[in-house]
């Protein structure tokens, strides 16, 4: 089979890229950079340079493919063009599926976000519950417009299949810039002190990247056209997350609870910072509301019809650390100087 | 079915309407939900009878016809079920020159904004008046303050809920009903009004909330007795400063954000397609 991955230099579509070239796929890639380090290496990935914006330059990749997979997308708290978000996350993707209907491809999956749905109230929510609050981020109301695309797309005859990642975590590359569950546990293996968002009886789902992976592969082996299936994995409590962070890793960890507000002053600090500066905000105070809700999700609609399986969170994270330990061997034997990130 | 109570939200499909909803479970209250007809009602009934103990009915119905409002309030009686609390949710919005907006609009607008508010208050005061103690929540606006271009007839209706609320109050002071008006600045009750409001000036970007908040803010404020609630303490200042300044230099405040507005349109593009409203036929 010959598939396209869009966002191949991020922390999904780079894992997507490697299995798929690794189950004996021919795989394109599109990226922007071609000498970028975070390129997968892999005999049977070929390169092409493109922007998912400029639209000529995605269709000699996608020619003679059979499946897309476009995992590329801008995600950030926030740019200091506020269209940016927009132009990549949305109109890329019509791009991406106008090249795909064009080229008359068979499958085109669309990686997504479980911040379209948001948050949740006391149960786990599924993929045809409505979102209970207003969108908080340009983010979030980008991918959702992209969706609302995407499902449109297939009723002009293309087949497309919406995946939807949870809180993402496992072994993969560093590129994530938002507060992501690797850089926790990175933190919380390295003996540092961990924050954690108080009450902390919030309940998240965490999914483990080798099965959004594997639910993507099924998605579009088995998806059924225009339907979304969110790729989950266990709903666990911060208290939860970080006694089970402790019981693998085998450390104590010291665990600081943080009131809202102070993270919301905390966020405000950095957003100033970002007006100053216009380095990127770890996270500002719009961000922190995400983090300060239940999101709960139920996988059952990927197990039932796509034959999605969760590994065990704990099985999971066991891996998760092994990876991140090797990482941080290899940056001190490199640089020595700059130790564990 | 008899000894329990309900409240009935009007327009609770989406936006404010589907926050107040959610809040009210939150709170235990039992709910009839009146909206347009489609998936959406049935789908927020779900997920609040998952989530809470609480009973839902929905009732779908488009308040815009004649008579839907008696219709309404027979179904009700029909179901034998008790109101205690009312919230006149439903509403139609709209930013257009007056000159380009359809004659239709308008119609709908003053139909649903006033004519369905003052009918179905009146129709259910009766069933409200059974109770010890018992709520009226109109939605108005912060429109209704602020002469806005672009906001002639929404302001206007808005102005309408307004002041009836205020005088109704007066009339039921001494008896168990309570009436309150909302008047809340701009909310993201959707994304097509989520991207528009985007694209205001930095201090009106930063008076934007979010539905959920909307809601709280206005159920506590309601069950406190409160006869006006301003959700927001900008949209508040906001309405200091309209004591404070002299009229004439409001009038350029107004103008100056309007046109600031109309260069301001960057995000203005993505807006077309997302407030296409075509419905999407669902392949289930």
């Amino acid at each position: 089979m010959k598939v396209l991955v869009t966002g191949a230099t991020g922390y999904i579509g780079h894992s997507l890229a490697m299995t798929l070239a690794k189950n004996g796929n021919l795989v394109h890639i599109l990226v922007r950079n071609p000498n970028s380090t975070l390129i997968p290496q892999h005999p049977l990935i070929k390169v092409f340079t493109g922007d998912i914006t400029k639209k000529e330059t995605i269709i000699p990749a996608i020619e003679n493919c059979d499946t897309v997979f476009h995992a590329a997308a801008l995600v950030r708290s926030c740019t200091r063009r506020p269209t940016d978000f927009f132009d990549i996350n949305v109109e890329g993707t019509r791009n991406m599926l106008d090249a795909a209907l064009r080229a008359g491809l068979k499958k085109f999956v669309f990686t997504s976000t479980a911040g379209v749905i948001g948050p949740s109230l006391n149960k786990e929510m599924s993929e045809d519950d409505p979102r209970i609050t207003g969108f908080d981020t340009d983010y979030e109301l980008s991918k959702f417009l992209a969706e609302k695309l995407v499902k449109e797309y297939a009723h002009l005859g293309l087949h497309t299949v919406i995946a939807v990642a949870t809180k993402v975590f496992g072994p993969g590359i560093n590129t994530h810039p938002l507060i992501c569950i690797n850089s926790v546990i990175r933190r919380f293996i390295s003996g540092r002190i961990s924050f954690c968002p108080r009450p902390a009886h919030y309940v998240s789902n965490y999914v483990f990247i080798d099965d959004l992976v594997q639910g993507h592969l099924l998605a579009a082996a088995n998806g059924r056209m225009g339907e979304k299936y969110i790729l989950g994995g266990e709903n666990i409590s911060y208290v939860d997350f970080f006694e089970k962070l402790r019981f693998v890793s085998g450390m104590k960890g010291i665990v600081l609870p943080i009131p809202k507000w102070i993270a919301a002053i905390r966020g405000g600090l950095h957003f100033i910072l970002h007006k100053l500066t216009g380095k990127d905000p770890f996270y500002n105070s719009k961000a922190v509301s995400l983090i300060y809700c239940n999101k709960s999700f139920t996988s059952d609609k990927a197990k039932n019809e796509l034959g999605y399986s969760i590994t065990p969170f704990t099985t999971a994270l066991k891996q998760t650390i092994r990876s991140l330990i090797i990482e941080s061997y290899a940056k001190q034997s490199i640089y020595p100087d700059y130790g564990v990130q | 079915m008899q000894n329990k109570v309900f409240t009935l939200i009007t327009g609770s499909s989406e936006g404010l309407g589907k926050a107040f909803a959610i809040e009210c479970a939150k709170r235990g209250m039992n709910l009839i939900l009146v909206a347009l007809p489609g998936p959406e009602l049935l789908a927020l009934a779900t997920l609040i009878k998952t989530n809470y103990s609480v009973e839902v009915v929905c009732i779908a119905r488009d308040l815009c016809k004649d008579e839907s409002c008696t219709e309404l309030l027979a179904e009700v009686t029909a179901l034998n079920l008790q109101v205690n609390m009312l919230i006149n949710n439903a509403g139609i919005g709209g930013t257009v020159l007056f000159e380009q907006g359809s004659p239709l609009l308008y119609e709908r607008q003053i139909r649903l904004n006033v004519l369905a508010t003052t009918l179905i208050t009146r129709l259910f005061l009766p069933l409200l008046q059974q109770h010890g103690c018992s709520y009226i929540l109109n939605v108005g606006s912060l429109a209704s303050f602020f002469c806005l271009p672009k906001k002639h007839v929404y302001g206007a209706t808005k102005s309408f809920v307004y002041f009836f609320s205020k005088s109704l109050r007066e009339e039921l002071r001494n008896s168990s009903v309570q009436v309150s008006v909302l008047c809340p600045g701009a909310i993201n009750t959707n994304p097509a009004l989520t991207l528009m409001n985007k694209t205001g000036n930095y201090i009106s970007r930063l008076s934007v909330m979010n539905p959920e908040e909307v809601a709280q803010v206005a159920l506590n404020g309601m069950f406190r007795g409160k006869e006006v609630i301003i959700p927001g303490r900008l949209n508040n200042y906001f309405m200091l400063l309209d004591k404070l300044l002299p009229t004439f230099f409001k009038k350029i405040l107004t103008r100056s954000t309007m046109k600031k507005l109309d260069n301001n349109n960057r995000l203005s593009r993505y807006l077309l397609p997302a407030m296409a409203t075509v419905p999407i036929p669902t392949s289930r």
